[in-house]
């Protein structure tokens, strides 16, 4: 499948097709992986497909000026989509190199099952259903449900829908809803003044770096809202109220957009729990509006579009 | 760094003992995880399982002397009239404890900015008051490079009182003045035997070398200069970076701040807090913004620290710690960009 | 690598903390165009008010409490101190609050900060001065400065322009310039409107019609950015060398001390190496940042 990838890519470039191929190269560390953005057809032979491809690659498409080959899994084909809902980027602009996701590993669940971490590790293998890490000398076998993210045990389109090439064949989703959910289902059973307490004491450790908006696809604003100084709407002061605000609002703008990649919690740096903010909105807006982010190209984007036989009565 | 005569050793086990003796003089900060996250916080007085886990932190101590926010004053409106009032300073000295080279070592280069021509009196009481007990790293991440900065994961150059962990006991080393007179006033510390200085030699070169990643600083400072101006290189060096503040905020060595006020009625606060050179709005004005571009943001963070800071302080404004590695979320890695920097035309 | 020795320049610390600003309170405003003004401004503390000094070229940290604080340069002269002025163009948050203070408020102020222009080299010479709309702000500092003590130097050119005659700033001093003997003024916009007879002209393209002569020669520029990039190559064909050209130059500022690393051009910063650059120091080194 590497192989072929390359070569699709290579030809891409070679035939005019593309401008620049978005993808993934091997990361300076171990288990780590890379954005590889370019314009070099020899460079694509640098391209690879593995467990730990966590990059949200879409989130470049608003940055690159020209056509763009980008590998997308089935969560990045899904901002594509919304991203072409909203306007940002041609569908002719983009060939997309689909590959059908088997989940990502998440190598924190990874160094909390052997207690070591990622540069002690010998080898981590994926064998089906289950992973194989080697440490030290020894073997150790796992489910997959333990070190899959948690986003991608709830995964609801493994498979990119809308591609231009699919690198491989389509695949089932390895599911997990409860394990998925847990971090939610619990918050949510707590009482309100507790939970407040828990987002106080998380969001206290905000250093207000934004990597979770420059992360995420959704978040293409040229200007956010906590650039704006007239009016002032947040501090820029890293206090738990002001970076609680801007969790809000950040969820609020990009509700609808959002497809659950779960890029904004792993790439927080003091591990804040994002994707229980952001999983919920989007559960919310999957209960209140029936909509899902990036599903269907050509359908209208939820938040920005008005039909005449609106649900609610008020705006009629 | 040699082996001073007369050092002591305390068993891992007395760590809690010798930490609550430190505490009746010193407010005293250990690393501690909240969520997963290490920092260095106030030791709450029994748990010693930091000594299990022997990484560095993820947020730098930088954090206890320049914090992600500080009040600088406050004032109060009475009609149009204002009254200033400046915070009063915590004299309350504090006790570092397991502090890595890397990280003490950054300490020297903010020293620098905070006390050259004015002196910045928030920073510098931070510092004044502070006992640095430094920890060697015997087991360096595979992001860590400081042996490539005239360092060592056993560099004791800018920390009070040394520990090196031998086994079941770390060797103690009196660095600084300071540093010898808090362990000539500590009590239940045991003189080290020869063969534990040996012991501890051993350790401090082995570590040495299981740090991997290496970069050549042989004449950075020129090599960048002449590629300065490549927009091509650059461009395709920031390729792939997002701009957030990851490297930048939770780099030792990085001072950047912002200053902001807040007026709630009649009260309000002027406020510093962390800013970094990578966000897009850091250089903006209401006519232009000289970096606009991302790639311009990539070249000045590589080059503030690797070759204008050297220009102004004579030492590079990086201690090789590897956080920006490793806590960056597309791995762009600093080590690979000055690695292959072209060469000079 | 000797840092620019400013330590002579703490004896106007605040409480000995340099962030804290001393209280001034606002004794005139005159509103140049509909988006600039300029404020007089005196300190509360009657010995600071008979201490302070600067130099020409030099800015302050001025505040609006509650709203944030922005860089000035001091735009009157030191030979004239019954007073202190500054001039603001509206553009953001705290510039608008500073337009919307009235007589009798209180800001904020802590500096004085930066170079100043070198007056040991200017003695003697000729003088050229080419401003572009509220780029007058800190050369007019350094005219009256020059004025007040004419015989010191020798010819005074001095070539202002702005977009629109509406946008001309300072336009009593322009006046007393004009009538002035010793002082060649021209003025300049890029676009006339009904009631102007004067000049037309883009400050660079005027700069090379009035081709001023080279020879012991200095040339001190202030504008915006566009305008600065063109002056300079125009200065260089009539002949003047980088040594030969100043400049003061603007950027984003917080601390003003050099301690929170924003306005850096390479690893020189304008608030403490600068404001007033050489063009051969800043032409040297690196040319896209500034």
């Amino acid at each position: 499948m590497e192989q072929r990838l390359r070569d699709e890519a290579r030809a891409l470039l070679e035939q005019g097709k593309v401008d620049y191929i978005v993808g993934f190269e091997p990361g300076s560390l171990k288990f780590t992986i890379t954005p590889l953005i370019t314009r070099d057809k020899e460079e694509v032979e640098r391209l690879v497909i593995n467990p730990f491809m966590v990059n949200n690659l879409a989130n470049f498409l608003t940055e690159l000026k020209g056509r763009v080959g980008i590998v997308a899994k089935g969560c990045d084909s899904r901002s594509i989509v919304s991203l072409i809902q909203d306007n940002k980027v041609a569908r002719e602009d983009v060939v997309i190199l689909g590959i059908p996701c088997p989940g990502i590993i998440d190598l924190n669940k990874v160094e909390r099952l052997i207690s070591k971490d990622r540069d002690e590790l010998g080898d981590i293998i994926r064998e089906g259903d289950k992973v194989v890490i080697t440490a030290d000398g020894k073997r150790s076998e796992f489910p997959i449900t333990e070190v899959l993210y948690d986003n991608c045990l709830g995964c609801e389109l493994p498979t990119p829908q809308e591609y231009d090439i699919l690198l491989g064949e389509p695949t089932l989703p390895v599911t997990d809803n409860s394990t998925s959910q847990a971090k939610i289902e619990q918050l949510k059973g707590m009482s309100p003044q507790p939970r407040w307490e828990f987002w106080n004491n998380e969001l206290s450790r905000c250093i207000r770096c934004y990597a979770c908006r420059n992360v995420c696809p959704a978040c293409f604003c040229q200007r956010c809202f906590v650039e704006e100084t007239e009016p002032q709407w947040l501090m820029p002061v890293p206090r738990w109220q002001d970076n609680l605000m801007f969790q809000v609002i950040r969820n609020i703008h990009v509700a609808g957009r959002c497809t659950d990649c779960g890029e904004c919690e792993r790439a927080c740096p003091v591990n804040i729990p994002l994707r229980s903010l952001t999983k919920e909105m989007y559960d919310i807006v999957s209960e209140l509006f029936h909509f899902k982010a990036g599903m269907d190209k050509d359908a209208a984007p939820l938040m920005t579009h008005y039909e005449q036989e609106e649900a609610e009565d008020f705006i009629r | 760094m040699g082996l001073i005569n007369n050092s002591k050793k305390v068993n891992k086990k007395d760590i809690g003992k010798l930490l609550s003796q430190w505490s009746e003089e010193f407010a005293v900060l250990v690393p501690s995880k909240e969520n997963g996250v290490a920092m260095m916080a106030r030791w709450d007085g029994t748990d010693t399982s930091f000594l299990d886990w022997y990484r560095n932190t993820v947020i730098p101590p930088k954090a206890h002397f320049l914090p992600p926010m500080e009040e600088m004053f406050r004032f109060q409106k009475d009609k149009g009239s204002y009254q200033l009032e400046q915070p009063a300073s915590d004299g309350q000295k504090q006790l570092i404890f397991a502090i890595r080279p890397c990280d003490a070592n950054a300490l020297a280069i903010l020293d620098k900015v905070f006390e050259d021509a004015y002196e910045d009196p928030y920073y510098l009481s931070r510092r004044k008051n502070k006992l640095l007990v430094g920890l060697g790293c015997t087991h360096p991440y595979d992001s860590c490079f400081c042996t490539s900065l005239g360092s060592s994961p056993s560099d004791a150059a800018n920390v009070d009182l040394m520990l090196t962990d031998i086994g079941d006991e770390f060797l103690i080393e009196g660095v600084t003045d300071a540093g010898k007179q808090l362990i000539a006033q500590t009590s239940g510390l045991e003189e080290a035997t020869e063969a534990e200085d040996a012991r501890a030699k051993e350790v401090k070169e082995a570590s040495y070398h299981k740090v991997t990643r290496r970069i050549d600083t042989g004449d950075i400072g020129s090599k960048l200069l002449s590629c300065f101006e490549d927009e091509d290189y650059w461009e395709k060096v920031a390729a792939k970076c997002i701009s957030c503040g990851i490297c930048t905020l939770l780099c030792p060595t990085c001072y950047c701040f912002d200053i902001s006020d807040e007026l709630v009625k009649q009260q309000g606060t002027r406020f510093r807090c962390w800013d970094s050179c990578a966000f897009p709005i850091y250089t903006k004005m209401p006519m232009e913004n000289p970096r606009e571009e991302k790639w311009r943001r990539v070249r000045q963070k590589v080059c503030h620290k690797y070759e204008f800071y050297p220009m102004n302080f004579g030492i590079i404004a990086c201690t090789g710690c590897g956080r920006c590695i490793r806590l960056c979320p597309v791995n762009w890695d600093i080590t690979q960009t000055l690695n292959s920097l072209p060469a000079k035309t | 690598m000797a840092i620019t020795d400013i330590s002579h320049r703490r004896r106007f610390l605040a409480q000995g903390n340099v962030y804290l600003p001393h209280i001034a309170v606002i004794e005139k405003i005159i509103e140049e165009t509909p988006g600039v003004r300029t404020l007089h401004f005196n300190f509360k503390d009657e010995k600071l008010r008979e201490e302070f000094a600067f130099e020409s070229g030099q800015f302050g940290e001025f505040s609006v409490f509650g709203i944030g604080e922005a860089p000035f340069c001091i735009s009157s002269s030191p030979t004239r101190r019954d007073h202190l002025e500054f001039t603001v163009q509206r553009a953001g948050k705290v510039t608008n609050a500073l337009h919307r203070l009235g007589v009798g408020a209180e800001i904020g102020f802590r500096g004085p900060y930066g170079n100043s222009f070198p007056l040991d080299q200017l003695q003697g010479k000729n003088l050229v001065f080419v401003g572009g709309g509220i780029g007058l702000a800190p050369l007019r500092s350094l005219i009256w400065n020059v004025i007040d003590n004419r015989e010191q130097y020798q010819n005074i050119d001095i070539i202002y322009g702005a977009r629109s005659p509406a946008d001309l700033c300072f336009g009593y001093d322009l006046d007393a310039w004009d009538r002035d003997k010793t002082v060649n003024m021209v003025i300049t916009v890029d676009r006339g409107d009904e009631g102007w007879t004067g000049r037309v002209g883009l400050v660079p393209h005027v700069l090379e019609q009035v081709a001023p002569a080279t020879d012991n020669a200095v040339a001190i520029v202030c504008g915006p950015p566009i305008m600065i990039r063109f002056t300079f190559p125009a200065l260089a064909k009539l002949g003047f060398t980088p040594e030969q050209m100043l400049t003061t130059l603007e950027k984003r500022m917080k601390c003003g001390i050099g301690k929170c690393g924003r306005c850096n051009i390479g690893n020189l910063y304008v608030c403490r190496d600068g404001p007033i650059f050489t063009y051969a120091q800043i032409k040297n080194f690196i040319s896209s940042e500034y």
